[in-house]
Order: C-alpha cells, then structure tokens, then sequence
C-alpha cells in the first residue's frame, strides 16, 4: 500500500466523519428546534378589520415581555368574509385557541349556543370595574349578567368635510341640520359642462351589498327621530321607520340622487372618494382619520359631530381555548386594553378605544379631527345594534330594500309611494321578528 | 364458479372508489335534502322538523325570487352567447389549422378560462367602470352617452352574463375543435363535389354532426352558468368606494342565508330547488338534443 493510498482513505474516512458530524448536528437542532417549537404555545387572533392587523401585532410585540413563548398569530380579513369564518370555525371546533374580534350584537348567538365561554374571574372584574367601562360597553360584552368578552374599541359616526371645498363654496362652518346637509351639498357639488356631478357634494351610501347600507340609513333616521328597530314594553322589537322620520330619511335620499343630483350611484364614494377629492362631505367612523394619516396625508379635512347623535357599535374580543392556551388568550385581550396600547390603537389606526380612564389628550391634542368623536354636545344620542339573533337578516334585507329604492327615480318628490315603500320594508322586518318570536306588540 | 369470484373480485376493486363517491358526492346531496326540511341556525344542536315550511316560505321571498330569476337569465345568457360563438370561432380556427397562428388562436381563446377568476373580474370590474372604464370611453366615441353598467338593474346583469361568456368560451371552443377534428373528412368533400359553399357545409354538415359535442357543452355551461357566484361577487362586492349594484344570484342568497342570517335549513332548500331545476334542464337538453340527434 503507497502513503498516497493510505492519505486518500484517510481523507475519506475524516471527510465521513465530518459529514456524519454535520448530519449529527443538523439532526439534533432539529430535534431541539421541534421540542422547543412544540414548548411554544400559539394563539391566533381573527379579526374582520384588516387595518386592526398591526395594532394586534404591536400588542403580540409588548406581550413577549411576559410570555416568551408565546406565538401570536394575527388573522385580519374583510368583516363580511370574518363573520363566515366564525360560523364555520367555531361550529367545528377545529380552528384552535382564538381570539375573535366580534360586534356584541353577534357574539350574542355563540353565546346561546355555548360556543364561547364566559369570562375568567379575573378579566370579569376588570370589565365590571366601573373605573375601566361604562355601562353601556360592560353590557356589551355580557349576556345574563355574565361577562363574555373584553370591550375594545367602537364605531361611532361623524361628518368628515373638506375644507378646501368648503371654502371654495364659501361655507364657513359644517352643516347643523339635516336640512343644511342637503343645502350644503348641493353648493359643494362640482359640475362639468353638462350638468353632471364630476364630484359629488355628499357621498350616500348608496351601492354595495351587505347590510352597511341599512346601518349608514339607520344614522340618517336617527337624525329625524327614527329607529330602524325600537323594543317594545314587552321586551321585544319592531321595525320603526315607516313614519315621518323614515320618510324624511328615504326622501332626502332620493331628493339628493334624482332632484338635487348631488351624488349619483355610481360615483365614487366613501373614504377613498374622500381621500381622492372625490366628495366634498361624507358620516364615517374615526378608523378614516387613521385611513386619511396613511393614505392622503396632505388632505385639508375636519370632523363634525352630526346633528343630534350617532351610532355606537362596540366590538369586543372573545377568547376559544381551553387551559393553558384560553389563559394565554385572556392574557392577549387584556393585554389590548393596556393604556399604552389604547393609545397606540388610536393614534396609529383611529379606531376609538373604549377604555375610559386613559389619557388620550396625547393623540386628540395633536390629532384635532378626533375631537368630533370625543367632545360632542351635551343631549348626544347614541343607538347600537340590538342584540338579537336576526339583526343581520333584518338590516341585510333592509339594505336590500334600500338599494332597490335609491335606484328608483319615480319615488323621488312622492311620498305616498316612499311611505308605501317604507311599510313594505317595515313589514318584511316584523315578519322577520315574527318568525323568530321577537315581534313586539 | 370462476365468474361468480371475477364478480366479487370486481366488486371489491370497485368499493372503496363507489365509497368514497358516495361520502364526498351523495351523502352531501342527501343531508342537504334532509336539511332542507329543518330549522337550523349552524349554531345550535337542536334542529327541528318543520316539513315543507322552508319551501313554502321561499315561494313568497323576494329576494329568493329574484336571486332565481337573476340566476336563470344569467345561465341561459351565457348559453345563448357561448354555443353559437364557440361553434363558429371553432369552425374557424379548424379552418385555419394549417396556418401558423393555429396555436395562438386556440391560446388566446382558452386563456380566460385558466385565468383566476378574481382578478379576470376585477379587470372587468375596471372596464365596465361608469366613470374610469374604457367602455364608456369606447361608447363615447359614438356619441353614446356613459352608462351605468353596474348599477342599473337590467345592465348589471348583462355584465355578468359578459364575464361569465368571456370565461365560458375558451372551454367551449376548445371541446368543439376536438369535435370539428372527429368529422369525417369524406362528407365535406362529398358536400364540396354537390357544390356545397363552405357556410352550407358548416350549417347542413358540422351543426348537425356536432350535436353530441353540443349537448356536453350546452349541458356543463348551462350547470355553470346556474352555480354563478364569484362572478357577481366581485363585480359588485361591497368593497367601500367601489360601487356596484350587487346581482343576487342563488348561490350568494344561499350564502348569504347560511353564514349571514344563520339559516342554513331554509338555504338548503334553496339549494334543493337550484339542483331539481338543473337536473330536469339538463333532462331536457338531453332529450331534445338525442331525439333530434336521432332524427337526424
């Protein structure tokens, strides 16, 4: 045997063992690596507002501090595909520790059915603190007196204007009635040579599907007095809008479609009409301040409470897990609530917390159209969506109803025919409750 | 002895497909059937018996009606545009299978079928844009005042009959190449020698010829055309800032029925009623189109 011979298979041999060591390592960090993954606990936190996406992440982000281990999954979908998700995932069991981000008004049929648990001691007494949660959001994210959920933020509408368009139209102040809303979008509407708007005065809600429309009708009604459902003394519900109120909602409409022709059905419309100097005026919620900041930063725009009060939709944060991980879970929700994180939520996303206690004068002190939503007048209503199991169906079929009429030009200056049309909707809403032994008498 | 065991032999070969056909195809049929006669609202355990009552109340359900009535014209709009456009773009590029573009005609026509459908109808979404879309612009070159196409009740519709065409073609062109491939070179020569045009060839020889291939096409475009969903979704969907008037198909109701208003009983029923009209339309076209077949 020559040295050469003997120096390959020496190499051969130390390159084996190398090999084998590199293997060897590879093998045990992956072997590590799965005990420490399986060591790990996971919660996933489904959300129907994708613009909520990095506020859950910032909160992930703070919570790792505390839970080291601890891997948060951010989920944030369109709201109507969210609320299929839940239906689905919950029903099955199969979806894994969650938390869900749910209107009260929906929560409240999981919670019938036992597919979400109440609330641990300990989260249950700090929603109950009177020094954290008004009444209205503690009632919110309770059912029998239980508490179910952690309150989180709201929706709740006011009037965001253009400025520079109020400006140019020589309009100093927003609009105080609903009657001035259709002046003043008549003045703000931008006309080409023909007539037709090239930008509308006041964006409607008029196109889409969903029940959205029902509910931006219901903050209309509201102005005139009316409800789309009211509870009746036996505790039940009826439809409440085919009155005066309604009428002047339905025909104010109409008049700015077909009379006034200050908006038209297929302009653009809502924030991002807003955002592109698409509509002078347009009632949204504050999460369009945050929209504007990332979007439009130099749009010239204020805020406006509206004339006699608003919606106030709570959405809320509900735990699915068992053990450890419903623990983690509680955790997180609570986590949200941090008074470092609230602020975060408004200031970086605009969604209005409902935590009371914080000081939030650092963001509404910097960000002045925040003060529509904070500081409104004294005798400010609010309505939210009633918690009953088919709310959906009712503003969806209602939001079906109305989108036929806005699209109906013969109804525009005819209010037997807009009475006629209400009472038909009207009808369909109690025959809804009717059937689900809801309709009060 | 020997056949008896070839037949067992069969029959267990045959199982666990006839198995799993009956888990993922039939039981669905059948717990949909069964469900349809239930109250449930996917949340709940209890789920009681209430007979025909969801039918009965579907018959007075305007949005019901209208969602099948949307369905029905969208399915059979799409029919009358695919098959005869299909048949004749077929025609033609089997005319010209000689030419060097052979292969890019048949692309260019199969590609809206393989194309996403979401995206495919965002494109549309944008085309039929009142205000941005270059349909309008295109229309205006005439003279034609802008239209709102997905907005106006009898226009939208039209627009999903479009998208769903535009998407149904490319299929349908494709299986009737295959079927202009099959005929017998013979006849049209024998056709030619009588002093038959090449339109006369195409009406007296390749439409009667081709009616099994049309039956199969008119059958799966007319089952797709009744299952329109996506199509509709996305040209009108609810996205804030886009508008559009949202066409209520049947599928849409049903989900919207089941995952919205939490009555997956009453959107079974619904779906009872989609698949007992596809199944007798589909009785229909094959009785129509074999006896005529026959005939002929």
């Amino acid at each position: 045997m020559t040295t050469t011979a003997v120096d390959t298979r020496t190499n051969t041999l130390k390159r084996g063992m190398t090999t084998a060591a590199l293997l060897g390592t590879v093998l045990g960090a992956g072997f590590f690596a799965g005990l420490s993954a399986a060591s790990a606990q996971t919660i996933t936190v489904w959300s129907g507002y994708p613009e909520m996406a990095p506020f859950y992440e910032h909160v992930a982000e703070g919570l790792k501090a505390t839970h080291p281990d601890l891997n948060v999954k951010v989920e944030a979908i369109a709201l109507r595909e969210h609320e299929k998700r839940i239906a689905l995932g919950l029903t099955s069991g199969s979806a894994g520790p969650l938390v869900i981000e749910l209107a009260g008004s929906t929560a409240s049929r999981y919670i019938e059915n036992e597919l979400l648990p109440a609330a641990p001691d300990d989260i249950s007494a700090f929603v109950k603190d009177p020094a954290n949660f008004g009444e209205f959001f503690v009632d919110a994210v309770s059912h029998d007196g239980t508490v179910y959920g952690m309150p989180l933020f709201r929706g709740q509408g006011s009037l965001f204007y253009n400025t520079d368009m109020f400006a140019a139209a020589g309009l100093t102040e927003p609009p105080k009635t609903m009657e001035e809303y259709t002046e003043y979008a008549q003045k703000l509407t931008q006309r080409d040579a023909n007539g037709n708007p090239t930008v509308s005065g006041w964006s409607m809600r008029l196109s889409g599907g969903g029940q959205g429309i029902a509910e931006k009708f219901w903050v209309n009604l509201f102005q005139y007095g009316g409800n789309v459902l009211v509870q009746t003394a036996d505790g039940k519900w009826k439809a409440d809008y085919a009155n005066e109120a309604g009428r002047k909602a339905l025909k104010q409409y109409l008049d700015n479609v077909f009379v006034a022709k200050t908006v038209t059905p297929e302009m653009p419309a809502d924030a991002e009409a807003f955002e592109r100097g698409q509509t002078a005026m347009f009632i949204r919620e504050s999460w369009v301040i945050g929209d504007i900041a990332a979007k439009a930063p130099d749009l010239h725009y204020a805020t406006a409470p509206l004339p006699t009060g608003s919606i106030a939709l709570p959405t809320n944060l509900y735990v699915s897990a068992e053990g450890d991980d419903a623990k983690a879970a509680w955790d997180f929700a609570q986590a949200t609530n941090s008074p470092e994180n609230l602020v975060w939520l408004l200031e970086n996303v605009g969604w209005l917390p409902n935590r009371s206690g914080v000081d939030y004068s650092v963001v509404t002190d910097k960000v002045p159209a925040f003060g529509a939503f904070v500081d409104y007048p004294e005798g400010y209503g609010f309505f939210t969506l009633p918690a009953i199991g088919p709310i959906e169906e009712v503003l969806t079929r209602l939001a079906a109803q109305l989108t036929s009429a806005f699209g109906n030009a013969s109804l525009a200056g005819d209010d037997a025919a807009i009475d006629a049309y209400l009472k038909a909707a009207a009808d369909e809403t109690n025959q809804i409750l009717a059937r689900e032994d809801l309709l009060g008498q | 002895m020997l056949k008896r065991k070839r037949w067992i032999f069969a029959m267990l070969a045959i199982l666990p497909t006839l198995a799993i056909f009956a888990y993922v195809r039939m039981y669905p049929i059948a717990d949909t059937l069964r469900l349809s006669l239930h109250k449930w609202d996917i949340l709940s355990k209890k789920k009681p018996f209430i007979g025909l009552a969801n039918f009965q109340e579907l018959m007075g359900d305007r949005l019901f009606q209208e969602a099948l009535l949307n369905t029905t014209i969208i399915a059979f709009g799409v029919l009358i545009i695919t098959i005869p456009l299909a048949m004749v773009i077929a025609a033609l590029i089997f005319h010209r299978t000689r030419s060097r573009f052979a292969g890019f005609y048949e692309t260019s026509v199969f590609i809206p079928h393989v194309v996403s459908l979401v995206p495919a109808a965002m494109a549309w979404k944008w085309i039929f844009d009142a205000r941005l879309g270059p349909l309008n612009a295109f229309l205006g070159l005439f003279g034609i005042q802008p239209q709102a196409w997905l907005f106006d009740p009898v226009l939208s519709v039209v627009c999903v009959i479009v998208l769903c065409s535009w998407q149904a073609l490319g299929y349908a062109v494709l299986i009737y190449i295959v079927g202009f491939k099959s005929l017998p070179v013979s006849l049209y020569e024998a056709a030619k020698l009588d002093g038959a045009s090449g339109p006369q060839s195409f009406w007296y020889l390749s439409i009667p010829m081709l009616k099994p291939i049309t039956l199969y096409v008119s059958v799966v475009t007319l089952v797709s055309g009744f299952n329109v969903y996506a199509q509709a979704f996305v040209l009108a969907s609810d996205a804030q800032g886009a508008p559009g008037r949202q066409v209520r198909v049947l599928v849409l109701d049903m989900l919207e029925n089941s995952f919205r208003n939490y009555r997956v009983g009453y959107a079974a029923s619904e779906a009872v009623v989609l698949l007992a009209i596809v199944l007798v339309l589909t009785l229909v076209q094959f009785t129509l189109l074999r006896e005529r077949g026959a005939r002929s």
